[in-house]
């Protein structure tokens, strides 16, 4: 809309710059909550009791007990990001929320999730031992 | 079908506008309450202190867990009864109004996630992972929102508390101010509502090993079960956006209206299916 003498209203000029002011502040705001502070390793100290082709469960992983030597498995669904639970008869762990299926190394057995869980490393030390598991 | 002419008279009759109202103030003092034992940094214990512990914690964690569900459930019926009526509004008024019922449903989602409890840790996941999966702004929009594997709870609480509440203030306010209600002429209701919650608990899953089926949100069972199959964009993005655009331009004077009023009641059906699938199949 122009005034009178058919030059632009003072008002466009301060809006251009109100909007462009606007999309600059932008980029840091976008920079500011995207910025992901690099985590510390989580490490983890599990002390219980770990029978042969036992397992100890706890908020993040499980442990498992082989024969010959223990890790521990994510419990975090690749599919949604749901807790998985250990089914001990069929030796198999499975997501609560869509029923996604995995083995105790983590291999993917059953959708819909699509990949396989990660393994973390474990530490034993001391004896009765002591478990630590690094989770990054 | 005289009951049936009965309850549809109460239906169009209940000042349901006014019980949401009424129910979301009591929300919003009960959650100040719950808030000031309420810790982020240990959501579920926090919240069964609330529970256990603390003197009438239960109490006012169910009246605000209720207060809450009402507030929604009484903003849709509304929103069905006066949907005539709001043909005289002009199309920006109507769509601020319409874009405060997915911002409610936030708001409740949210505060299922606070609890941390088993269904809130997963649904809190899952919301992640959806956010994720939107192309280019996804992260970004994870990151402000929830966020919650790198910074656990904290963002969700601000949001819970502050931004939501902030954003339905903003997209109901011209409507708050012309209709105000006086909770004096709902005593029986506001009543009712305070007696309900002393008597029936609001839910909490504790976690436990051997668990397999977690039910979600009243509200998310459709969207828990429509994962199950489709990829979390579709399902999780596509399919609930496009059903609130639908509702912004289901006006009477638009002219795909007939078209528009098919698609959401057949939505809606095929959610109430896929709800009820989650409820009963998988359990």
């Amino acid at each position: 809309m122009k005034d009178i003498k058919g030059t632009q209203p003072a008002g466009f000029g301060r809006r251009t710059i109100l909007f462009i002011g606007s999309l600059l502040l932008l980029y840091p705001f976008i920079r500011f909550i995207n910025h992901r502070v690099p985590r510390k390793p989580k490490i983890v100290e599990v002390n219980g009791t770990l029978k042969v082709n036992g397992y100890l469960a706890k908020d993040d992983f499980i442990l498992f007990a082989g024969a010959e030597s223990i890790w521990a498995v994510s419990r975090t669904c690749t599919h949604l990001g749901c807790r998985l639970n250990y089914k001990e008869k069929e030796s198999l762990l499975e997501c609560p929320c869509h029923q996604s299926r995995f083995s105790t190394k983590g291999q993917l057995l059953r959708g819909p999730a699509k990949r396989k869980l990660p393994l973390y490393p474990v530490e034993q030390k001391g004896i009765p031992p002591t478990y630590f598991v690094t989770i990054q | 079908m005289i009951i049936g002419d009965k309850i549809k008279e109460w239906l169009l009759l209940t000042r349901w506008g006014d019980w949401s109202l009424i129910c979301l103030y009591a929300s919003l003092v009960s959650g100040i309450i719950v808030g000031i034992h309420y810790d982020p940094a240990e959501p579920f214990y926090s919240t069964s202190a609330i529970d256990i512990l603390v003197p009438y914690g239960g109490y006012f964690r169910s009246l605000h867990f209720y207060s809450s569900q009402f507030f929604f459930l009484f903003a849709v019926l509304h929103y069905i009864v006066v949907f005539n009526a709001a043909e005289i509004y002009r199309a920006k008024s109507y769509t601020f109004l319409i874009l405060t019922l997915p911002v409610a449903l936030v708001l409740l989602f949210t505060g299922y996630v606070l609890r941390s409890d088993s269904t809130g840790f997963s649904a809190g996941m899952i919301a992640e992972h959806i956010l994720e999966a939107i192309p280019l702004i996804g992260p970004t929009l994870n990151n402000l929102l929830f966020s919650i594997s790198d910074h656990g709870l904290y963002r969700v609480y601000l949001h819970h508390v502050f931004s939501f509440d902030i954003l339905f203030l903003l997209l109901a306010w011209d409507h708050l101010r012309r209709y105000k209600v006086k909770i004096s002429n709902h005593l029986l209701f506001v009543g009712g509502v305070l007696l309900f919650s002393l008597f029936v608990a609001a839910p909490i899953d504790p976690e436990e090993l051997g668990v397999f089926y977690i039910s979600g949100p009243w509200f998310f069972l459709g969207l828990q079960e429509m994962l199950r199959y489709l990829p979390p964009f579709l399902a999780g993005v596509v399919f609930p956006v496009s059903f609130i655009i639908a509702l912004v331009f289901l006006r009477k004077q638009h002219p795909w209206y007939k078209a528009l009023l098919v698609g959401v009641l057949f939505s809606l059906g095929g959610y109430a299916l896929l709800s009820w699938l989650a409820f009963t199949t998988h359990g």
